[in-house]
C-alpha cells in the first residue's frame, strides 16, 4: 500500500454545515451546487479514518478520487496545485 | 423465517428500531435474546459473555443461582461457543439470537468464532444480525441452502404512505402535499423521518418548517438535530452536549459533567419522548444516545466547547475510577490528554483487569497511547500481554524495564510495584522451566502487607492473592512442597475473602497437584482418595463458573485422571485425561502439556500399549527438553521412558540414553527402577537386583513411594526369574504391603507383574482383597467407565461391610474371609446378607459385578 499522502476529492450529497465540517479538519470544503467537495492530502489510513466518519454521520457518499497531481481539478485548492 | 437474517444498512436507517419492535411484538411467540455491541469492542470475551448473558436471561437459569457466566484471564473461545450452543438447546420453544451493530465488533478472531455458532444453530433457534455496513462473514454455505436472509437498506426506507403513517401516530397534523415534500427531503431515511417528527410536534407552524426544511442544502442529519436541539430548553441542551462525550450515561454522571442536579428526569424525559435516547437497563439508570445522533452532538460540544472538553473527560474518569470501572476510567484519561496518568491508572489495575476477563481490552488501551511516548508504568503491562502470547524474550525485557522504573518511584510505590512485577517473574519463570533462584527472589511476598488505605487494600488483595497463587505453583514444581501448600492454601482463602473465584480455582487446583506428592513418601490410609477429593472439589468450583473447560483447572483434572491411572482405573482416568487435554488448548505452556503426555504415556503403559507409551513418554522428554531447568517429574519421565525401551526390546537404544545422563539424576531411585527392568529384558536378572538394592534400602531418592513398590516388583520378578521363589513372593508381599493403603494398581500393570501375583499361594499373602483386584485389572477387566453410575438406590454400605465386600472377588471361602478379618463366622454371614439386600443381589457374583458397576471397590471408597 502507497504510504505517502496523495491528493483525494470526495463528493458528498448535501451542504455540510459547521457542525458536520468539523468532523474532517483535514479537508478543504466547497459546496458544488446541492453537493459539498472535500478536498485534501489523505495517506491510506487517514483516508479509511475519514470514510469512517462519514458512515458514522450517516452521509451519503457520492463520489470519491485521487487526485492526479499535475492537472487542477475543479475545486481544488492551492494545496493540490502544483 | 431463514436461519440466519443480516439486516445491512446505513447509520439511522432503523435497524434498531426494527429489531425491538420485532421482538416487542403482541404475541410474539419466539423468545430474542438480544445483544448490542458496544462502541469498538475489541473484547471478544466481554461479547460473547454477553451474548451468553441474554441467552440466559430467557431461559431463567440466570437468576442469582450463583452460576452467573463470569470473566477469565484465561478465555477459551470454541469452549464458550459450545456453551452458548447447549443453553440455546436448552431453551424451550422458538427464540432468535439478535446482534445489533455487529460492524462494531473489531476483534479479528471473532467472525470466526460467530461463524462456528451460526452453523450450528439448533434447529429451533435463529440468529439476526445487524450491521451499519456488510461484515463479512463467511456465509455462503448458508446462502446456498437459502438459509440465509438479508434486509437492506431500500427494504427498511419508509414508504410516502408510512411517512403520512408515522405523522398521524405522532399527532402532527401536515397537509398531503407538506408530507410528500418531507418524504422526498428525508427519501424515507428513518433517522430523518424521527427528528422531522420530533421537531414538527407542537411546532407552531409545521407546514412552514417542512417549507423551509425541503428548501435548504443542508445534510438532513445537520439541519434535524440543530432544529432539535434549539427548540430544546437550555439546560437540556446543555446536558445533552456534555454528556456526549460518554458511551453511556446515568443521572449522576450526568449531574457531574453538568454541575447541575436533576439529570435523570431530564434524561427519563428524553427518552419517553424521542427515539434518540435509549435506556440500556430494566430500570432505566443507563441511557444511552443513538450513535449518529451522539456523534453529531460531540462534534457540536468540541465546536462550541473546545475548552471545557478535557475537564469532562477527567470529571467522567474520576467518576468511573471511583466505581471501579478501570477500563472507562482509563479511556477518559487518555481522552483528556493525561497520558502519565491514564498509564499509571492502567498499570495499578493491570491485575484487576486480566482477572476481570478484560485482557484483550487492556491491550487495546494500551495501544491507544501515542507512539514514542515514554511512560515507564506501561512496561508492566506489556509484560503482562506478552506472558500471555508466550512472547517470552520480550516479557523479560519489559519486566527489566518495569523494575528500573519502580526503583525511581516513592518507597510505597515501589512496594505495590515489586509485587506486581515478582509475580509475573514468577510466571515466567513457570513457563521457562527455571525456577531456582527466582523463588528466593521472591520470598518476600510472603510478607502480609499493612498500612495502607481500603482503596489499596483492595487494590493489593488482587496482586497479593495472584502473587501467592504463582508462588505457590513455583514451589509445587520445584518441589518445595511445604511452602507450596501453605501459600496456595493462603492464596485460596484471600481469593475467596476477596470474592476472586477464578484464583481460588487456580489456587485449589495447583493445590490438588501439590498434594499428589505431599507426603507421597510413605503410604498414608487413603492420601490419594484425599487428593482425588480436592481435585473434586476444584473442579466442582470450576464448574460452578464455567471454567470448567479452561486450563485454570487443568492441573486438578491432570492430578484426578493420574491417580486414577495410579489405580488402575484407566478408563476413568482417559476420561480425564481427555478433558484436560481440551482444557489446555488455548495453554501454549510446555510446562503443563509435559504432564499431560506424562499421564498419557502412564495410561498406555498401563494398558499394555507399549509402543504408545514410548511416544507420548518421548513427546513428554521433548517437552522438558524445552524447559531450562530441572523439573519436579524429570526422573520419573526418563525412568519410564527407559523401562518402556526395555520392555519393548530397544536395550541398546535405552542403555545409550542411559549413559547420556548425569550423575545427579542416573542416581535417583526412578533411574535406578529403569537399569533392573534393562537388566531383566537384557537377561541379566542379578544386575537388576544389584540395581534396585540402592532404592530398597533407601539410599537412592525417591519421587514417591511408588518407585518403592515398583523396585519391590522389580526385584521380586528378578528372583522368579533366578529362580528363588520364595524371595519372590517376598518381594511381592512387600510391594503389596506398601501398595494396599492406597490399592495402588498401576506399578504392578507397568512391571508385568502379572504372573509375579498369581503364583503367590492364597494362605501367602496378607493382601488377597489386592491381589484379586490387580489380577483382575491385568486381565483387562478393567473397571467399567463411570457412565453416570445409577445413584444406589440403598442406603450406604457401612466400613465394615465394605471391608467384606472387597473379599467377595477372591476365592476365598466364607470362615476364610471371617479368619483374614478375625470375625466370627456369624458376623461374616449378617454382613454378607445385609450387603446382598442393600445391593439388591441373591449371590455373590452378582454381588461383586454390581459392587464394581457402583464403583465399590475402588480405592476412594475406602474410609
Amino acid at each position: 500500500m502507497d504510504p505517502t499522502p496523495a491528493p483525494y476529492l470526495i463528493r458528498i450529497k448535501g451542504h455540510l454545515g459547521p457542525t458536520m465540517l468539523a468532523a474532517f479538519p483535514k479537508l478543504a470544503a466547497r459546496h458544488r451546487g446541492t453537493h459539498t467537495v472535500l478536498t485534501g492530502l489523505l495517506d491510506q489510513s487517514a483516508l479509511y479514518g475519514v470514510l469512517a466518519e462519514m458512515e458514522a454521520l450517516g452521509l451519503d457518499l457520492l463520489e470519491i478520487r485521487r487526485l492526479t497531481p499535475h492537472r487542477t481539478p475543479p475545486g481544488a485548492d492551492h494545496r493540490l496545485s502544483r | 423465517m431463514a436461519k440466519v437474517t443480516v439486516i445491512s444498512a446505513p447509520a439511522g436507517s432503523g435497524k434498531t428500531s426494527l429489531l425491538r419492535a420485532w421482538a416487542d411484538r403482541p404475541g410474539q411467540p419466539r423468545r430474542f435474546a438480544l445483544v448490542q455491541v458496544p462502541r469498538g469492542q475489541q473484547d471478544t470475551q466481554q461479547f460473547w459473555l454477553d451474548l451468553l448473558r441474554a441467552v440466559r436471561q430467557i431461559t431463567g437459569v440466570d437468576d442469582g443461582d450463583g452460576a452467573a457466566p463470569a470473566a477469565t484471564p484465561d478465555f477459551n473461545a470454541p469452549a464458550m461457543v459450545d456453551r452458548v450452543l447447549a443453553e440455546l438447546a436448552d431453551v424451550p420453544g422458538e427464540v432468535t439470537l439478535v446482534i445489533d451493530d455487529l460492524h462494531e465488533l473489531r476483534a479479528p478472531e471473532a467472525p470466526a468464532q460467530l461463524i462456528r455458532l451460526l452453523t450450528a444453530l439448533p434447529p429451533h433457534a435463529h440468529a439476526i444480525l445487524a450491521m451499519r455496513h456488510d461484515v463479512r462473514l463467511r456465509l455462503h454455505k448458508l446462502r446456498l441452502t437459502g438459509e440465509l436472509a438479508e434486509i437492506r437498506a431500500t427494504d427498511l426506507r419508509f414508504s410516502e404512505r408510512e411517512t403520512r403513517e408515522l405523522l398521524a401516530a405522532s399527532g402532527i397534523a401536515l397537509s398531503d402535499s407538506g408530507a410528500a415534500r418531507l418524504y422526498q427531503r428525508t427519501e424515507g431515511w428513518a433517522a430523518g423521518l424521527g427528528l422531522a417528527a420530533l421537531s414538527l410536534a407542537g411546532h407552531p407552524d409545521p407546514e412552514r418548517f417542512v417549507a423551509e426544511f425541503s428548501g435548504s442544502d443542508r445534510t438532513v442529519a445537520e439541519y434535524l438535530i440543530d432544529e432539535m436541539l434549539e427548540r430544546q430548553p437550555p439546560d437540556v441542551q446543555d446536558l445533552l452536549l456534555r454528556t456526549s462525550l460518554l458511551d453511556r450515561v446515568n443521572g449522576e454522571l450526568a449531574d457531574l459533567l453538568t454541575g447541575r442536579p436533576g439529570s435523570e428526569q431530564i434524561l427519563l424525559g428524553l427518552e419517553d419522548a424521542n427515539a434518540f435516547v435509549g435506556s440500556l437497563d430494566g430500570e432505566r439508570t443507563w441511557f444511552r444516545y443513538h450513535h449518529l445522533f451522539a456523534d453529531l452532538l460531540r462534534l457540536e460540544l468540541r465546536r462550541t466547547l473546545p475548552e471545557e472538553v478535557p475537564a469532562l473527560h477527567r470529571r467522567a474518569a474520576g467518576w468511573f475510577t471511583l466505581h471501579g470501572q478501570v477500563a472507562d476510567a482509563v479511556r477518559h484519561t487518555q481522552a483528556a490528554g493525561d497520558w502519565a496518568d491514564a498509564a499509571r491508572l492502567l498499570a495499578d489495575h493491570a491485575f484487576s483487569l486480566t482477572l476481570d476477563g478484560q485482557a484483550q481490552t487492556m491491550q487495546a488501551l494500551l495501544r491507544a497511547f501515542p507512539p514514542g511516548g515514554d511512560f515507564p508504568e506501561l512496561a508492566l503491562v506489556r509484560a503482562m500481554g506478552d506472558l500471555v502470547q508466550g512472547r517470552l524474550d520480550e516479557a523479560a525485557a519489559h519486566l527489566a524495564v518495569a523494575e528500573a522504573y519502580a526503583e525511581t518511584t516513592s518507597p510505597e510505590r515501589q512496594r505495590r510495584l515489586g509485587v506486581a512485577i515478582a509475580s509475573l517473574q514468577l510466571s515466567l519463570a513457570r513457563r521457562r522451566g527455571h525456577l531456582d533462584g527466582v523463588i528466593e527472589q521472591v520470598k518476600f511476598l510472603d510478607a502480609p502487607v499493612s498500612g495502607q488505605s481500603d482503596q489499596d487494600i483492595a487494590l493489593d488483595g488482587d496482586l497479593r492473592a495472584v502473587a501467592l497463587m504463582n508462588l505457590g505453583t513455583a514451589e509445587a514444581w520445584s518441589l518445595g512442597l511445604p511452602d507450596a501448600v501453605r501459600h496456595l492454601k493462603e492464596g485460596a482463602a484471600l481469593a475467596r475473602e476477596i470474592s476472586r473465584p477464578y484464583l481460588e480455582v487456580g489456587c485449589l487446583a495447583q493445590l490438588s497437584f501439590a498434594y499428589i506428592f505431599h507426603g507421597a513418601d510413605l503410604p498414608k490410609s487413603d492420601s490419594f482418595a484425599t487428593t482425588q477429593q480436592r481435585c473434586r472439589e476444584a473442579i466442582e468450583l470450576a464448574d460452578r463458573y464455567g471454567w470448567g473447560a479452561e486450563p485454570v483447572v487443568a492441573p486438578a483434572t491432570m492430578t484426578l485422571a493420574g491417580t486414577m491411572v495410579l489405580l488402575g482405573e484407566f478408563d476413568e482416568g482417559e476420561q480425564w485425561l481427555l478433558r484436560t487435554e481440551q482444557a489446555l488448548q488455548t495453554d501454549t505452556g510446555p510446562d503443563i502439556r509435559l504432564l499431560l503426555h506424562q499421564t498419557a504415556g502412564m495410561l498406555h503403559a498401563g494398558r499394555g500399549r507399549l509402543p504408545e507409551a514410548l511416544e507420548e513418554f518421548g513427546t513428554a522428554q521433548h517437552l522438558a527438553s524445552q524447559l531450562e531447568g530441572s523439573q519436579a517429574l524429570a526422573s520419573q519421565m526418563t525412568g519410564w521412558r527407559l523401562s518402556t525401551l526395555a520392555r519393548l526390546g530397544l536395550t541398546g537404544e535405552a542403555r545409550a540414553a542411559l549413559a547420556a545422563l548425569n550423575d545427579e539424576r542416573a542416581g535417583s531411585g526412578e533411574i535406578r527402577n529403569a537399569v533392573a527392568a534393562i537388566c531383566l529384558a537384557e537377561g541379566d536378572p542379578a544386575g537388576a537386583l544389584d540395581a534396585v538394592h540402592d532404592v530398597l534400602d533407601g539410599t537412592a531418592p525417591v519421587l514417591g513411594y511408588a518407585t518403592l513398590v515398583e523396585a519391590y516388583l522389580l526385584a521380586g520378578l528378578a528372583h522368579r526369574e533366578l529362580g528363588d521363589q520364595r524371595a519372590a513372593h517376598h518381594a511381592a508381599e512387600q510391594a503389596l504391603a506398601l501398595a494396599e493403603s492406597d490399592r495402588l494398581v498401576l506399578p504392578f500393570a507397568m512391571t508385568g507383574s502379572r504372573e509375579l501375583l498369581a503364583e503367590i499361594p492364597g494362605h501367602q499373602t496378607a493382601h488377597r482383597a489386592l491381589v484379586t483386584d490387580i489380577l483382575d485389572i491385568l486381565r483387562g477387566s478393567s473397571l467399567p467407565a463411570k457412565e453416570q453410575p445409577p445413584s444406589p438406590p440403598m442406603e450406604d454400605i457401612t466400613p465394615t461391610e465394605l471391608r467384606v465386600l472387597r473379599y467377595l472377588p477372591t476365592n476365598l471361602s466364607r470362615p476364610e474371609i471371617a479368619g483374614e478379618l478375625s470375625v466370627s463366622l456369624h458376623t461374616v454371614n449378617t454382613h454378607l446378607r445385609s450387603i446382598y439386600a442393600k445391593l439388591q443381589v441373591r449371590d455373590r457374583s452378582s454381588a461383586v459385578r454390581r459392587a464394581r458397576e457402583l464403583r465399590l471397590l475402588a480405592a476412594r471408597h475406602t474410609r
